[in-house]
């Protein structure tokens, strides 16, 4: 069986880097964007099964990535989960309203993290509902 | 929006991402060493990650609460200790 894949969009190499050892020693496949523009092409190409996007990247931010994402009906179900070191004014409530499953600011607690990655990819297979 | 709180708004938004990205990059590779990913650690150096870790924790909640307006537990504690002693005395 293929491991679930998560596509990491940051354009920190030192968060990618803590991101990676974490998420693959909890038995994930990790890829690696480092803004907007590779990020979207790592969508296509790649086809995660889950997106950690930053917020803040060059060449378009995370809003443009989300949005490029639910325009593409292949895409669109692909869950995103917005992990920021931006402000929370504005942009948490945009970030869910643009259809972020979940809505962390930096640092984030492992556990935290996840268990929304674990969630959010429960609902996109259909095993769990968004509300419940 | 005036030029001042212009300002300080674009202020508050680099000083959210700046800090918050170091302290995260604090918290992820403490936290690696403390759960033996890159390794076993002895109780020692074990407890001096600890230490760091727990003092990047107070520097979040002073971020929470300087940047985002999240009230500070610490703060919210002491107040609480004053209000108590205030009734006490």
């Amino acid at each position: 069986m293929d491991r679930t894949k998560i596509l990491v969009v940051d354009d920190n190499p030192t968060i990618r880097k803590g991101l990676s050892v974490r998420l693959r020693a909890n038995g994930y496949e990790v890829l690696f964007a480092e803004d907007a523009i590779s990020a979207t092409a790592a969508l296509v190409t790649e086809r995660p099964d889950l997106v950690v996007l930053d917020l803040g990247l060059p060449a378009g931010d995370g809003f443009v990535v989300m949005e490029r994402l639910h325009k593409n009906d292949r895409l669109a179900n692909i869950p995103v989960i917005v992990l920021t070191g931006r402000e929370l004014a504005g942009n948490r409530e945009r970030a869910l309203q643009a259809g972020a499953a979940a809505f962390f600011q930096k640092p984030v607690e492992d556990g935290t993290l996840l268990f929304a990655i674990r969630r959010a990819l429960d609902v996109s297979r259909g095993e769990l509902r968004f509300d419940e | 929006m005036t030029e001042p709180a212009r300002r300080s708004s674009e202020l508050t938004a680099y000083l959210s991402h700046e800090l918050r990205n170091a302290l995260a990059c604090i918290h992820q590779f403490g936290n690696i060493l403390v759960d033996g990913l890159a390794g076993e650690m002895s109780g020692e150096q074990r407890e001096y990650v600890h230490i760091m870790l727990e003092n990047a924790s107070k520097i979040r909640k002073v971020l929470d609460s300087t940047l985002d307006g999240t009230p500070d537990p610490i703060e919210e504690s002491n107040e609480q200790n004053r209000r108590v002693s205030k009734l006490e005395t």
